[in-house]
C-alpha cells in the first residue's frame, strides 16, 4: 500500500556542505598578493590597504620560512580599517598545516587559570610537530553493504559491511556514525576503501576492475584500482601535525588525553612542558620530527597588563616560540595594570621588538569594493543606488555599521518579497538602528528621562576615555 | 632492540608478584615504559596469559594487547564509540601455548582441512594461513621466537581441524625450552604475597 511506502520511505542523509557560518571575515581567503608579493587591489576578499598587506606579505614569507622564531608583529590602526582581515588573510595563506591561534585579549582573564598559563598554552597551540605514528587501517574491496532501518523509522540502525581482499573476506558491524558516512560517501559493492580505525574516516580509492563490466554504476572520471592483497587489517605510518599543548595534554597524566575532547584541560605542569620540550627536540634531533612554528593572534592586544606584556618579552626568547601577530585600535593610551601611558597600551620594551604595520581608513571606492563583497558573501543583491547610499553610510558613520545594515536591509527586502534591496528598505532600516554617533546623540538629548540620571557622567567618561 | 639482549631485558625489568586466584601474577616494566603482565597457573606452570601494554608515540597511555591466552573479557567496547568492529560470525584468532610448543587456535572456520595451507615465511620471520576458497587469510610472527632472535624452521610446524577450529603447532626450540624454565625458576624465587593486596608500583 502507498501509505506503507510513505512510512519506510528511506530517510535522505542531508549533505552538509557549509559548516561555517557567515562571519565577520568569513570572505577573506588569503592577503591577495601575486607571486612578487605585489599586492592586487581586489583579490581574495581583501580590498585596499596595499601598503599593510604587501608587508603581512613579506611576514607571510618568513614564517613560510620556518627558520625564525620569536618575532613579532603588530597591526596598528583605526577600528575597521582591516587589521583582523590581514590576520586572518596570513592565516589563510598558511595552509591547513601550519597551526594559526587566535584570541582576543579579554579572553586570557579567567577564574580557571591563571594569565601566564592561558598565555603558555595559547604559544603552545601555536607550535605544530610533524610526527609519523603507527595507525590501523582496513583496506579492501566492498564485496555487500546492507544496512536495516528499524521499519517504525526510530531507533538504531544495524549495518554490516563485507569487505574482501584476493586472500580473505571479513564481515564488520558498524555503528551508526559509520553508517552515516558510508551512505555520505556513497559506498557501494565494488568500491575499493580504506578505513582509519582510529578516527573511522573513510577513503574511495576507486572501482575494483572485476566491476569494470557494470557500465550503469560508474560516472565519467570513475578510477579503476586492483583489489587489495593480503590481509584487510594493515598498519600503516601517518604523518600528521599535533600542537605542543596537545602534547601536553597527552601527556599530563590527570587529565588524561580524553580532557582534549571536553576542552578542560585545566593547568599544565611546568615539568611536564619540559618534559616534552627535551622530547621534541630529541626527535628533532633523530629526524624523527619537523617542528612548525606556526602563529598566535592576539586581537586587542591593549586588553592584556603589565604581568602578559613581560611574559611576552620572555616568551619571545624562546627557540620554541611562533611568529606573533598582535592587533590594536588603541593610540598613546595606559598600559593596564601601570599609571604610565604608552603608545598602543604596549610598554616601550616590547613595542622595540615589534614589526609595525600601521593600516588606514578605506576611501570611497575602496568602501563600496568591501561592501560589495560583504553582500556577496551575504548571498544579498543591491540596487545601484542602494550601493551608494550604503556606501556613504559606511563612509559618514562606520563602516562596520554599514556591513551590520546589509543583512537587516535584505530581512526588511525578503519581508516585502523584493528579491533585491531598495534605497528604501537600507532607509527603513538606517531609522531603525542607530549607530554610535546618533547614539550618543540620543542620550544627550534624553538624558533626564532615563532611569539614573547619570547619562551627563557616563558620556562625559566615555569621551575622556575615547 | 637488537642492542639488549631479551634475557637481559627480563632481568633488568622491574618485577612485581602475586599470587591469587590458583595464579601466579607477575608485572614486568621496561625501562623503556613497556608493560608485560604474565599469568601462570600455579598448579601446571602452564602460561595462561601473556599481555602487553605500550605508550603512544606521543606519550598517551595504549590499551593491554593480548599476545597469549583469551582476549580481554568485560572490556568490550560498544560499537558506537568503535564505529567499526568484526562481526563475531567471523574466525577468531587466538595463541594458547602447551609446555612443549606455541599453538594458535582458529575457531570459526567451518571448512573442510584441505582448504587450508599453513606454511613458513622465513624470510618475513611469519606463518602464513592462506585458505583456497579465499575465505580466510592470516599473516604472523611468534614474538618469543623474535625477541630471541632464533630462526624459523618449517620442521617445527604442523596442523589440525577439528570442530570447526583450526590448531596449528610450532615446536619450541631448545633454546626458548630453557630460558622458559630458568625463568619460571627466578619467578618461583619471588616472594610474593599469597593473597590479597600487594604494593603495587607500577606508576
Amino acid at each position: 500500500s502507498l501509505k506503507q511506502m510513505a512510512a519506510t520511505k528511506v530517510p535522505e542523509v542531508r549533505d552538509i556542505t557549509r559548516i561555517e557560518r557567515i562571519g565577520a571575515h568569513s570572505h577573506i581567503r588569503g592577503l591577495g598578493l601575486d607571486d612578487a608579493l605585489e599586492p592586487r587591489q581586489v583579490s581574495q576578499g581583501m580590498v585596499g590597504q596595499l601598503a599593510s598587506r604587501r608587508a603581512a606579505g613579506v611576514i607571510l614569507e618568513m614564517i613560510k620560512d620556518g627558520h625564525i622564531a620569536g618575532r613579532a608583529v603588530l597591526i596598528a590602526g583605526q577600528p575597521g580599517t582591516g587589521k583582523t582581515a590581514i590576520a586572518m588573510g596570513i592565516a589563510q595563506s598558511l595552509g591547513p598545516d601550519t597551526p594559526f591561534t587566535a584570541l582576543a585579549g579579554s579572553e586570557i582573564f579567567s577564574l580557571e587559570m591563571s594569565k601566564t598559563e592561558a598565555l603558555s598554552q595559547a604559544f603552545r597551540k601555536a607550535i605544530g610537530v610533524r610526527i609519523k605514528e603507527e595507525t590501523e587501517i582496513i583496506e579492501g574491496e566492498v564485496v555487500e553493504i546492507q544496512i536495516d532501518r528499524p521499519a517504525t523509522g526510530t531507533g538504531a540502525k544495524v549495518g554490516k559491511l563485507t569487505l574482501k581482499t584476493t586472500e580473505m573476506e571479513t564481515i564488520y558491524d558498524l555503528g551508526n556514525k559509520m553508517i552515516d558516512s558510508l551512505s555520505k560517501e556513497k559506498v557501494q559493492a565494488g568500491d575499493v576503501i580504506t578505513i582509519d580505525k582510529a578516527t573511522g574516516k573513510i577513503s574511495k580509492l576507486g572501482r575494483s576492475f572485476t566491476r569494470a563490466r557494470d557500465y550503469d554504476a560508474m560516472g565519467a572520471q570513475t578510477q579503476f584500482v586492483q583489489c587489495p592483497e593480503g590481509e584487510l587489517q594493515k598498519r600503516k605510518e601517518v604523518v600528521h601535525t599535533v600542537s605542543l599543548h596537545e602534547i601536553d595534554v597527552i601527556n599530563s597524566r590527570t587529565q588524561g588525553f580524553l580532557a582534549l575532547f571536553s576542552g578542560d584541560t585545566g593547568e599544565i605542569k611546568s615539568e611536564v612542558r619540559e618534559q616534552i620540550n627535551a622530547k621534541v627536540c630529541e626527535w628533532r634531533e633523530e629526524g624523527k620530527a619537523e617542528i612548525i612554528p606556526g602563529v598566535l593572534f592576539i586581537d586587542e592586544v591593549h586588553m592584556l597588563d603589565i604581568e602578559c606584556f613581560s611574559f611576552l618579552n620572555r616568551a619571545l626568547e624562546s627557540d620554541l616560540s611562533p611568529v606573533l601577530i598582535m592587533a590594536t585600535n588603541r593610540g598613546i593610551t595606559r598600559i593596564r595594570g601601570t599609571n604610565y601611558q604608552s603608545p598602543h597600551g604596549i610598554p616601550i620594551d616590547l613595542l622595540d621588538r615589534l614589526l609595525i604595520i600601521a593600516t588606514s581608513p578605506y576611501n570611497e571606492k575602496e568602501t563600496r569594493q568591501i561592501l560589495k563583497i560583504r553582500c556577496e558573501e551575504e548571498d544579498v543583491e543591491l540596487t545601484e543606488e542602494a550601493q551608494t547610499i550604503l556606501t556613504r553610510i559606511a563612509l559618514e558613520t562606520s563602516l562596520r555599521y554599514a556591513i551590520q545594515l546589509i543583512s537587516t536591509a535584505a530581512l526588511v527586502c525578503r519581508k516585502r518579497k523584493g528579491t533585491e534591496v531598495h534605497v528604501d528598505d537600507i532607509k527603513k532600516v538606517y531609522a531603525l538602528f542607530l549607530d554610535e554617533a546618533r547614539s550618543s546623540q540620543y542620550m544627550k538629548e534624553y538624558q533626564d528621562s532615563f532611569l539614573f540620571n547619570e547619562t551627563r557622567d557616563l558620556i562625559h567618561w566615555f569621551e575622556t576615555c575615547v | 632492540m637488537a642492542v639488549q639482549s631479551w634475557v637481559d631485558m627480563l632481568k633488568s625489568s622491574k618485577k612485581t608478584a602475586l599470587i591469587h586466584d590458583g595464579k601466579r601474577k607477575i608485572h614486568y616494566l621496561f625501562a623503556d615504559g613497556k608493560e608485560m603482565s604474565e599469568e601462570y597457573d600455579l598448579k601446571t606452570d602452564e602460561l595462561i596469559i601473556r599481555k602487553w601494554r605500550h605508550k603512544s608515540t606521543l606519550g598517551a597511555q595504549g590499551q593491554w594487547q593480548v599476545e597469549v591466552g583469551e582476549p580481554l573479557a568485560g572490556h568490550i567496547p560498544s560499537l558506537d564509540s568503535e564505529g567499526i568492529k568484526e562481526s563475531c560470525s567471523n574466525p577468531t584468532f587466538m595463541r594458547k601455548d602447551t609446555k612443549a610448543s606455541f599453538q594458535w587456535r582458529i575457531r570459526n572456520l567451518p571448512y573442510p582441512k584441505d582448504i587450508f595451507s599453513v606454511s613458513v615465511e622465513p624470510s618475513e620471520r611469519c606463518i602464513i594461513i592462506k585458505t583456497s576458497n579465499k575465505k580466510y587469510y592470516k599473516k604472523f610472527s611468534i614474538p618469543d621466537i623474535d625477541r630471541n632472535q632464533l630462526p624459523l624452521d618449517s620442521d617445527a610446524l604442523s596442523f589440525t581441524h577439528a570442530n570447526n577450529t583450526l590448531i596449528i603447532s610450532y615446536k619450541k626450540p631448545k633454546e626458548i625450552l630453557t630460558l622458559e624454565q630458568e625463568l619460571l625458576k627466578e619467578l618461583k624465587k619471588m616472594k610474593g604475597t599469597n593473597e590479597g593486596d600487594v604494593d603495587c608500583k607500577t606508576q
